[in-house]
């Protein structure tokens, strides 16, 4: 009663120090390019991103009582409506007026353009609030600013459905987002949005269900077989209870080394009581006379999954470290919660049951295991990549959105943007670019740079400016309004190069053109259609998708070299703790069975190895390989056997349950590790190393 | 002459106001189909060379305000759904260019539609709305779009009939006083 009051204070005690955890929706916030300067390229064009804290609304024919809900809802859920365009100071309004046509500004400055100006700026200065027009006047009294985003942006066109921009809330209230999620869905195929938030809206739905129900169903599945063969009600209460505090152990975890937590790491934390029936089946009902045999296999089956968490923890994503920072503190808190009480996993006994299997020499099972990898080099290892899309959870609503924005922003070369390194001039390294038939060079903002000479006679044509700036103010005071704007044009105003052109045009729009990292200028071009997953060397790629696909394949690389240096360092484990090379080749035969089965499965169906998939076959060696090790370290004994069979099953059950979860990364993650301890544990428990096969070397 | 405009606008201000209320509003002015107003304003501020008194007439529906300026200079500015355009003295339709599709700007719209048909769903979509006797004051909420108003005022007279509004800015205070006012389903015709 003493060391229970004792878990329950410090369990208090764990939660008390969980306060102030935050909670992360989108794992793709996970990644970020190990390379500094790749990193840096990315976040800097994202941070001015047409995405950053915004969503965009195409609404097209919305009978009035749908775009009165529609504005509403958006109101409720906290949007303001935001420009797309910032608005430009009038600094940079007159450094980008050498881009004006010489007789468009002999037009704006013209006897007729500035009396109208005046006339219409008197009009709409007449309604409440008008004053807001006489600021913009001062700012921009001849009208260069939106003379300018005509030249840039083209006329405006009539007819075609409006995108509209509007800011988040912070913090975002889910519930209310959701109601406008629902709201946009609804009124589809007319209106079409997009944005992080819907994103994050859609994991964050997927998330609580996943923690919910696979918590639910891994627990109560769990308890159900651990009561079917042990049949002590006390012991469900000690899983119950460790389980409580080994979750709490990995929640307090991720506090201390990350300050939040990816809601899909708190729906695989539901996996810790699979691992934790796996140690209460292997730490109790130990016979003091095979005691040696019992600690050589559970030595052996803690050892190897700690190192598959270890493994994990050096994964470069930040959601794959959580996990496996959260499984070791879990796996460490169950193991210190199980240490109060000894006698109890003493006094454990499992039903024992036989069945008949088929016993392999330990030349049979180097022959089986060379059959298999024979298989894997016959079916092809299959390649490495992932994309985004596998890594977060996305209804085909939202799919549909995206290829309909998609759409659009290829229309205007946008879709694949990607940054290139460049020297000398900017126009030099566009039109290297379309030497290689990457870029379309007409649809890049360069096109529109007009040549020096050009500039230059409209900068002569500009000399008049503080002469008809003096004559609006005239015509203005003649209406009784005042306005002081600046009666000339500031010093410095010049031709503009294709640098400091770009620049100035990032500064206005939330597409950055170029930008200095590293020491390095670089040009951002959108790549022509059909060109996106060619490999452009020192280029990044800069629009979410590409460039996420790009990162999650590059880090499933690094995670299956991972997996390779971890079996290696499970082999050598094996090696000390076994003594055996016949029993190593044991422990690790049946995942070459599930190697093969893997590599004929991806031939036949064309898929990839993917990032969730490596997370998977980690696990798997943590988890799978303990089967065999349990078995052959206890000479395939009753009571091996049987817990052998409860802790797989319950991994089968755990794991299992993942596969009703609506995020990919867990079911992916359910279905790799359900399907590589099924194998283990068939294998464990119907092939046994033949008596005295494992006493040789 | 501010003294004169001053005393105007006080003489004009409902003496105790009738107790305004959330629910009388709605009941006077939800369902509205038209209202038209002849309409005194006064501006004055920085960009005014002095107090500017000007006549306007005013025609609501919803989904379309005209505010036309009587004297001292004659111009009909539209606001139709969340555009504005002029309409010059041959009659022919002026669209601002660029500026009409201003987020701002159609802020600034929506509100003054919502203001001259007293809408309060479409006033408390940017700001809090604080009711005291005779009259319903505006808050900006923060982070709306028209933070640009310091201080919002509606009057009403003691049958909640629209007295007057002021509006200030940073740099402007508009006072609008309400004469003659017609609104279409008249407030004794309603249920």
């Amino acid at each position: 009663m003493k060391r229970t009051l004792l878990a329950l204070a410090s369990m208090a005690a764990l939660a008390l120090a969980l306060r102030g955890i935050r909670l992360e929706e989108d794992p793709v916030h996970s990644l970020a390019h190990p390379d500094p300067i790749r990193a840096q390229v990315f976040d800097r064009y994202q941070a001015q991103g047409l995405f950053r804290d915004l969503i965009f609304v195409e609404a097209q024919d919305l009978p009035a009582a749908d775009a009165q809900a529609l504005a509403a809802g958006l109101g409720e859920a906290g949007y303001a409506e935001a420009p797309l365009f910032d608005r430009p100071s009038p600094e940079t309004v007159l450094r980008l007026s050498p881009l004006l046509p010489r007789a468009e500004v002999e037009r704006l400055m013209g006897e007729e353009a500035l009396g109208r100006r005046a006339r219409e700026a008197a009009s709409v200065a007449m309604l409440p609030g008008g004053d807001a027009v006489l600021e913009e006047l001062e700012r921009d009294p001849l009208g260069l600013g939106p003379a300018l985003l005509v030249r840039m942006a083209g006329a405006p066109q009539g007819g075609g459905p409006a995108v509209r921009a509007y800011r988040s809330p912070r913090p975002m209230i889910y519930d209310r987002v959701g109601r406008l999620y629902d709201l946009l869905v609804r009124l589809g195929p007319r209106v079409h949005f997009i944005g992080g938030d819907f994103f994050a809206l859609e994991n964050y739905r997927a998330a609580h269900h996943d923690i919910l129900v696979c918590t639910v169903m891994s627990l109560v599945l769990n308890l159900l077989l651990f009561h079917l063969f042990t049949g002590r009600r006390v012991l469900l209460g000690l899983l119950l209870l460790g389980s409580a505090a080994s979750y709490l152990c990995g929640l307090v975890a991720i506090r201390a080394f990350f300050g939040e937590v990816f809601a899909v790491v708190l729906a695989y934390t539901s996996t810790f009581v699979g691992f934790n029936t796996e140690s209460l089946v292997y730490l109790s009902g130990i016979d003091p006379r095979r005691k040696r045999e019992a600690i050589l296999g559970v030595g052996s089956a803690l050892g190897t999954t700690l190192i598959g968490f270890l493994l994990l923890l050096a994964g470069r994503t930040v959601m794959i470290r959580e996990m496996a920072v959260a499984s070791l503190a879990g796996l460490l808190g169950f193991l210190g919660f199980l240490a109060l009480y000894p006698r109890l996993l003493a006094s454990v006994s499992f039903r024992t049951f036989r069945w008949p299997g088929v016993a392999l020499s330990g030349r049979w099972l180097a022959a089986l295991s060379l059959a298999a990898c024979g298989v894997v080099a016959l079916a092809g290892v299959p390649g490495v990549a992932t994309h985004v899309d596998a890594f977060r959870f996305q209804t085909p609503v939202l799919d549909e959105q995206v290829a309909h924005f998609s759409s659009r922003l290829d229309a205007l070369s946008l879709e694949d943007v990607v940054a290139i390194p460049a020297r000398g001039s900017a126009e030099e390294a566009l039109a290297a670019l379309a030497a290689q038939g990457l870029v379309d060079p007409a649809r890049h903002p360069l096109a529109r740079l007009p040549p020096r000479a050009e500039q230059e006679a409209t900068l002569r044509a500009l000399s008049g400016y503080g002469q008809a700036v003096a004559r609006l103010a005239a015509l203005l005071e003649e209406e009784g309004i005042r306005i002081a704007p600046a009666p000339q044009l500031p010093p410095g105003i010049a031709p503009l190069d294709g640098w400091r052109y770009l620049e100035l045009l990032g500064s206005l729009g939330p597409l950055r053109w170029t930008d200095e990292v590293g020491g390095q200028r670089w040009l951002m071009a959108g790549l022509e259609p059909g060109r996106a997953g060619r490999d452009l060397g020192a280029a990044v790629a800069v629009s979410p998708r590409h460039h996420y696909d790009a990162l999650l394949t590059t880090l499933s690389r690094e995670l299956g070299l991972l997996f390779l240096a971890g079996l290696v360092a499970m082999a050598a484990f094996l090696a000390v703790v076994q003594r055996r090379a016949v029993r190593v080749l044991y422990v690790f035969a049946p995942l070459f069975l599930a190697a093969a089965a893997f590599a004929v499965w991806a031939r036949l169906t064309g898929s990839s190895i993917h990032i969730v998939h490596l997370m998977g076959f980690s696990l798997v060696i943590a988890i799978g390989t303990d089967y065999t090790a349990v078995t052959v370290s206890g000479g395939h004994g009753p009571v091996e056997r049987s817990k052998v069979l409860v802790a797989g099953l319950s991994a089968l059950a755990t794991f299992g349950s993942l596969l009703l979860a609506r995020h990919p990364v867990l079911r992916e993650l359910g279905a790799t590790v359900a399907a590589g301890c099924a194998i283990s544990m068939a294998f464990a428990l119907l092939v046994p190393l033949r008596q005295g096969a494992g006493e040789g070397r | 002459m501010i003294a004169a405009l001053l005393a105007a606008a006080l003489l004009a201000a409902p003496a105790a106001g009738g107790v305004v209320t959330p629910e009388g509003l709605r009941a006077r002015y939800g369902g509205i189909r038209r209202l038209e107003a002849e309409v005194v304003q006064v501006k004055e501020g920085k960009h005014w060379a002095r107090p500017f008194e000007s006549r306007v007439k005013l025609r609501y529906t919803p989904g379309r305000v005209e505010w036309e300026t009587v004297a001292p200079v004659q111009a009909l500015a539209v606001i139709e759904g969340d555009a504005l355009y002029l309409v010059g003295p041959d009659g022919k339709r002026r669209d601002l260019g660029p500026m009409a599709g201003d987020p701002r700007l159609e802020a600034i719209l929506r509100f003054v539609r919502a203001l001259l048909s007293v809408d309060l769903p479409g006033i408390e979509r940017d700001f809090a709305l604080t009711y005291g006797p005779g009259e319903l004051t505006a808050t900006p909420r923060p982070g709306s779009q028209l933070e640009l108003f310091t201080a919002v005022r509606l009057r009403f007279g003691a049958d909640l009939s629209i007295a007057a509004v002021d509006l200030e800015t940073r740099d402007e205070k508009t006072h609008l006083r309400f004469e003659r006012v017609e609104q279409d389903p008249a407030p004794a015709a309603r249920p």
